[in-house]
């Protein structure tokens, strides 16, 4: 196989196929063909394999920590950029490059076009070094460019506030919204997006409250689940007043008004201090037990079984 | 209880808060009528039911729910009594500007919604939906709290 075609192939670069001293194309097939070709981005041998600026890309990448596929979506990008007229190096040549790049690797990228030796046949990939370097790096922090992009989009073009987060809201004055990329950015919409959103963050809160609406997708049918789900316990609660109401109506809970004379007036679901305290040593959890009786006295330690009693012994403790 | 959500804030007292109102506003019936007079059952049924919407609404935190104050406020008119709360600021509702524009819509799932919760006709959906979560967590607390009830009065 021709590897002058397959380089070109790769890299579509034109100059590539001028190969103009051929000599080089058969030092440069023993390189390859000694050296098995490895994907793993990071080896030696495989940036020996590929052109020399598609061996720097990779350096960069590696550099730049991004993930392995975004090298061949840049090896895809490189495509269209035009080369100069470039001249592969003799064997001893690219072996320098290749494992002064690799030391180069590990500083920053903007360093490369200093460093690169600066020999006469070198002088040209210099020159088009640096100006592809640049492209290069363009590309290779382009995720980096695009958040700031997107930054500077969102902050000339909207008068409110970004956050890096989620959308925040009800504790602050305004709204924080991202403007994903592409989409718009006037005002209405924006608004409008973040009350989306909004609703959307509540819906989600009521999606973990209903047993069972995680499962269902779209928003309509959780809504559904949810109001059949209020009406349901709405409706327990009619059945359980209709069987308390038929229940034994001599029982008489004059208990709790102890607790009210004794607690004050418990109006807001929000106590003190002390008589909170009071009613969680009430042991009144589960109501395995709960048990009223008759009083005539309320100093009375022990009351008469009409019923049941409550725990009485714990409760004039209490109080 | 713990809140699921660091903004949106459903804290739902514990069961003793909700037990203790519901026994105060069954004492207050109880007192209120002497068991002389036959009481149909559907007749006192009606009225725990109306003590146990009113004793959620309180151990909820009076005033600090919407749902909880247009309980409040519908009870006490049913009783002839006027109870006013601090009014707080309310901000200029997209519902209400829709309302105008499309009254015949096909009753939607948050209209049904509005209708289910209290206080629910004029709220912004967002907020409709943080007092449906807090309604759904109050009205079960109520629940346990009768099924306690119920089951330790009944005769074994």
């Amino acid at each position: 196989m021709d590897l002058t075609h397959g380089f070109g192939a790769r890299s579509g670069i034109g100059p590539v196929t001028g190969l103009e001293s051929l000599n080089f194309s058969d030092e440069f097939r023993q390189l390859v063909t000694t050296t098995p070709p490895e994907n793993s981005g990071g080896s030696f041998t495989a940036l020996l394999e590929m052109p020399v600026t598609q061996a720097m890309e990779l350096l960069h990448f590696t550099d730049s920590s991004s993930s392995q596929t975004n090298i061949t979506k840049l090896a895809g990008d490189i495509s269209p950029h035009p080369f100069g007229t470039l001249t592969f190096p003799s064997n001893s040549l690219l072996l320098d490059r290749a494992a002064r790049f690799s030391v180069i690797a590990t500083e920053q990228n903007g360093y490369i076009s200093g460093e690169t030796p600066s020999s006469s046949a070198n002088l040209d990939r210099v020159k088009a070094e640096p100006a592809e370097t640049d492209s290069v790096s363009e590309n290779q922090n382009s995720k980096q460019n695009q958040n700031k992009r997107k930054e500077r989009e969102k902050k000339a073009k909207s008068s409110m506030k970004k956050t890096k987060s989620s959308v925040e809201e009800d504790k602050l004055p305004y709204v924080h919204v991202r403007a994903r990329r592409g989409q718009a950015t006037d005002n209405h919409s924006l608004a409008e997006r973040a009350r989306r959103e909004k609703i959307n963050a509540r819906m989600k809160l009521l999606q973990e409250l209903v047993p069972g609406c995680d499962k269902i997708q779209g928003t309509a049918l959780v809504l559904d689940e949810i109001i059949n789900h209020v009406q349901s316990l709405q409706r327990q609660v009619e059945m359980l007043s209709m069987r308390l109401a038929a229940v034994n109506p001599r029982i008489d809970f004059n208990l709790d008004t102890i607790l009210a004379s004794e607690n004050g007036s418990l109006m807001d679901g929000s106590f003190n201090g002390e008589s909170y305290h009071q009613l969680q040593q009430w042991p009144f959890d589960g109501y395995h037990q709960p048990e009223w009786g008759r009083e005539e006295d309320q100093h009375q330690a022990d009351f008469p079984m009409g019923s049941t009693t409550l725990q009485p012994n714990q409760v004039k403790v209490e109080l | 209880m713990a809140s699921s959500d660091k903004t949106i804030n459903t804290d739902v007292p514990e069961k003793d808060v909700f037990a203790i109102h519901f026994l105060q506003s069954l004492s207050n019936l109880t007192t209120q009528n002497p068991f002389n007079s036959p009481d149909t059952t559907n007749y006192r049924a009606r009225k725990i039911k109306k003590a146990a919407y009113v004793s959620m609404a309180k151990a909820a935190g009076g005033s600090s729910r919407l749902w909880s104050r247009a309980l409040l406020g519908r009870a006490a008119k049913e009783n002839n009594k006027i109870v006013r709360f601090a009014r707080r600021k309310r901000k200029v509702t997209w519902k209400i500007s829709s309302k105008r524009r499309s009254d015949q819509r096909a009753p939607e799932a948050t209209d049904r919604l509005r209708n289910l919760v209290p206080g629910g006709g004029t709220m912004e959906t967002s907020k409709l939906m943080e007092e449906t979560a807090h309604y759904i967590k109050c009205l079960s607390m109520q629940v346990k709290v009768m099924q306690c009830l119920v089951d330790g009065l009944s005769p074994k």
